[in-house]
């Protein structure tokens, strides 16, 4: 019994992955490379969304995407007809993307020439929430048929999210989604969130999206000479 | 289910630990799981022989599970209460706007290496 040892760790679970994801993003920056993190529920609409964003922002902006999925490629194979650099990511049944899985995605999809790079994190609003990609920012839809409730069941998505476009707004009149309840409830978890509601099928909304990822991208370049 | 890609993640760090520890054989991993951390005890135990298959380190190991419980202090009244067992509401005022005070963690807190 003697050969037995304790070893103390008091570690968060977290702790590896939050630390590669601040190495990678710090890499991204070197490199000039804005990642965003688009999550979601399965079915809410991000590659539809995708798709339209894409198509307002490419006069301005060289776009990368990683389609991260547990199988198939029929997100990328859609991507691929907007002509973005895409490639289909994965997680080999896991639930999320962590930072690694994240940096070999962007070691393959080549970050040269790009500006932007939009990451379609696996559709699931639990662990996506708790592994830092390496991303910037983190942006998230939640879609109108899902309910004004979402923000109280999933609290830490809300919380760590930078935008939330509320999606399929041209459904409204079908369902019984509180915009106000459900603006009161997000901002209660995180004040400082934009919302964007948006109808990927009509394409309302989606030039604020496109705003919103102009801006970031701009600032967060600035960052970068300041930092010099 | 989440559970399946947190196990994975406690073996991987725990593997790096004891490797660099010089560690052949890990007889016990302890985690300490917070009532508020949205991760499930039991499903991390179905998880477990799942993250550590064709692991020789731990071919032998056994999971150890302490939970610590979700305690909050009332904005209000300043009551200390336990979050779950009174579903969020502060017994004494029934407020519903809380400081979380424990149960969030998702810790490693250490192996028996043998």
């Amino acid at each position: 019994m003697d050969s037995f040892r304790v070893i103390e760790i008091k570690q968060s679970v977290f702790a590896d992955n939050n630390k590669d994801a601040d190495a990678l993003r710090a890499e991204l920056k070197q490199k000039g490379v804005f990642l965003l993190n688009l999550m979601s529920s399965p079915g809410a609409g991000k590659t539809t969304t995708l798709t339209k964003t894409i198509a307002a922002l490419k006069d301005d902006l060289k776009i990368g995407i990683m389609e991260a999925d547990i199988d198939s490629d029929v997100d990328a194979r859609t991507i691929a007809g907007t002509g973005a650099k895409v490639i289909q990511l994965h997680t080999g049944g896991m639930c999320h993307l962590d930072a690694d899985m994240t940096r070999q995605g962007i070691r393959n999809l080549g970050t040269e020439g790009l500006d932007l790079v939009i990451l379609e994190n696996v559709g699931n609003l639990v662990c996506p929430a708790e592994f830092d990609t390496g991303s910037v920012k983190n942006a998230m839809i939640l879609s109108v048929p899902e309910g004004d409730d979402k923000p109280l069941k999933y609290p830490l998505m809300f919380t760590i999210s930078d935008v939330l476009l509320i999606n399929k707004i041209d459904a409204a009149d079908y369902f019984d989604f509180d915009f106000d309840a459900c603006a009161a409830r997000v901002k209660k978890l995180n004040p400082a969130i934009e919302i964007i509601p948006i109808s990927a099928k009509t394409g309302e909304g989606i030039d604020r999206f496109a705003e919103w990822i102009k801006r970031q991208v701009k600032q967060w370049n600035r960052q970068e000479e300041n930092r010099g | 289910m989440h559970e399946l890609g947190l196990m994975f993640e406690v073996i991987k760090t725990v593997g790096r630990i004891a490797e660099a520890e010089g560690v052949t054989e890990v007889q016990q991993i302890t985690l300490q799981v917070g009532e508020l951390s949205l991760v499930i005890p039991s499903y991390l135990e179905d998880c477990f022989p799942a993250a550590i298959d064709r692991k020789p380190m731990f071919a032998h190991t056994k999971l150890e599970i302490e939970t610590v419980p979700g305690m909050a202090r009332c904005d209000r009244c300043g009551t200390e209460f336990n979050v779950v067992l009174h579903e969020g509401y502060c017994p004494s005022c029934k407020s519903f706007d809380k400081t979380i005070l424990s149960g969030r963690e998702f810790v490693i807190k250490e192996i028996i290496a043998g």
